[in-house]
């Protein structure tokens, strides 16, 4: 689909440099002189890079029309995470450094969405939200309960997650695992 | 868009309220007058790149087209050929069709002020001062921390670099396919940039966006960009060698917060530029204003040899509360 540059949103895939890139960030941009600026950040999803590229806001570019396929996460190694399309049994690997952050919050068995473009596996479509088990945390400090205060523990994937101190070890709690931040008890 | 209510960044909105008082401290006691000015204007500066929200009076069959003002330039010039010396605006302007962003709303803040008789360079001395006094006084313990967390942002000196040096270090633009038209498209062809339609200033603002400013600012100093090609000067007066103008604009974070320039004083200049910046934009099929003649007329009498500097209110609090996006610092926003 065409489109004007000044349209481009965060999470759509264009080419950039001959190479399939999703944009992580895209914000208008006037310089004041010379035409207004769309200013993008892209990922290349073969390097795992990221680039910064101003077009201009009405140029007209292409953002590829991706397909998102239901899929189960059943494993990583320390390179890919693998998932497997319930229906056909077919297996994608998605190499960690793509998938970024986020793969530090999935929970192996769960299901979501995958981005395929010509039937090749471009990223996964981050959860709204993932609930995780704490499975370390400390005991709340005794006089530290002013509201705000939080402590880091540990969920069941492994990834450290800030939480406020009456949280406790056991609970399942909600994060948004674009950004790793707690959002609360379940 | 909608009205949203965002009493979470009460504390990011009370540090706005001290930069706010930092700046209005560091203007009076640098006898700089505060100036308060209309927002809505029969008649404005043509500025090709810029589109004004326009709106009418109307009393009766009276009507008259009134237009939001993108800068308080125009009233502020006129103060400065009557002879009010050194001023300042701190409220807001307007520009239409710059849809809402991490950086600009269509409705922001600009902290512009004129100093006479002094030139670019000796502004940039004025500013880092207003810099470190507002870091002086605004109390936030991550206040002004670098973006990478690592060092403290400190407004001792500039890290300074032309435009020539810029383009060539972080761009590989030499200085001379910079000042030459032509073989500056031609280099942009190469680096993979769409030339057609595209004008100099276009492809500059292309390449500077791109390649440039996210690498400055991040030294723990805030950088000076100065001496732009002439193509770019805007209202400021060309450098002796009439390949440059007079114009800095300094970045923090990697984030344009402000810039100044000496101010073109040759009236006959301004008007060519007047009617150049009003034929791009008829061109540009933007909204057909008056232009103000007014201010020719206040130009020809003679404005002082002065220097004007615009800041981006919300950008410049953006580095003092750390934040990341404007819509951080405000307790009620529009998107």
């Amino acid at each position: 689909m065409r489109i004007n540059a000044g349209n481009l949103k965060k999470g759509e895939f264009v080419f950039f440099q001959g190479e399939i890139c999703q944009v992580q960030k895209a914000d208008f941009y006037s310089p004041g002189k010379g035409s207004a600026l769309m200013k993008a950040r892209l990922k290349n999803l073969i390097s795992a890079k990221n680039v910064e590229y101003a077009y201009k806001s009405n140029e007209q570019i292409e953002v590829l029309d991706v397909t998102s396929v239901d899929m189960q996460y059943i494993y990583k190694d320390k390179e890919n995470l693998y998932f497997m399309d319930e229906r056909t049994f077919n297996q994608s690997a998605l190499p960690i450094s793509i998938v970024g952050g986020i793969s530090r919050f999935l929970k192996e068995g769960e299901k979501m969405f995958v981005y395929m473009y010509n039937d090749k596996p471009l990223t996964i479509r981050p959860p709204m939200s993932v609930k995780l088990k704490i499975v370390e945390a400390d005991d709340a400090a005794k006089g530290d309960t002013v509201s705000g205060a939080k402590k880091p523990v540990k969920v069941e994937t492994g990834a450290t997650v800030m939480v406020p101190i009456f949280v406790k070890i056991g609970e399942i709690i909600s994060i948004n695992p674009e950004t790793g931040e707690y959002t609360g008890r379940v | 868009m909608k009205i949203q209510t965002s009493i979470k960044n009460l504390d990011n909105y009370k540090i706005y309220l001290q930069v706010e008082k930092a700046v209005s401290e560091f203007m009076e006691s640098n006898n700089y007058l505060k100036v308060n000015l209309p927002v809505l204007s029969p008649t404005l500066i043509p500025e090709s790149y810029l589109e004004v929200f326009e709106t009418e009076f109307k009393y009766f069959d009276n009507k008259q087209k009134l237009y939001l003002t993108p800068s308080p330039e125009l009233f502020l010039k006129r103060l400065l050929v009557a002879g009010i010396g050194n001023c300042y605006y701190l409220d807001r302007s307007f520009r239409n069709s710059e849809p809402n962003s991490d950086w600009h709303n269509p409705e922001f803040t600009m902290l512009e002020f004129y100093k006479l008789g002094i030139n670019y360079l000796q502004m940039a001395n004025e500013i880092l001062k207003l810099l470190k006094h507002i870091g002086n006084k605004v109390k936030n313990p991550f206040f002004a921390k670098a973006s990478k967390g690592k060092q403290k942002l400190k407004f001792d000196k500039w890290e300074k670099f032309s435009v020539a040096q810029a383009f060539d270090k972080f761009a590989g633009v030499k200085e001379k396919e910079l000042f030459d038209e032509k073989l500056f498209i031609k280099k942009a062809k190469e680096k993979g940039y769409k030339i057609n339609n595209a004008s100099y200033e276009d492809l500059f603002s292309q390449i500077l966006a791109s390649e440039i400013e996210s690498k400055l600012g991040r030294n723990g100093y805030p950088t000076l960009l100065y001496n732009y090609p002439r193509q770019l000067a805007s209202l400021a007066k060309l450098s002796k060698d009439k390949k440059t103008a007079e114009r800095c604009e300094f970045y923090i974070n990697g984030l344009e917060v402000g810039g100044f320039c000496t101010e073109l004083n040759n009236y006959k200049e301004q008007i060519r530029r007047f009617s150049q910046e009003s034929g791009k934009r008829e061109k540009n099929k933007f909204i057909n204003h008056t232009i103000d003649k007014g201010l020719i007329k206040a130009l020809k009498y003679g404005l002082p040899f002065c220097t004007g500097a615009g800041i981006g209110f919300e950008r410049l609090v953006m580095i003092f509360t750390n934040t990341t996006s404007i819509d951080q610092l405000k307790l009620i926003n529009i998107s």
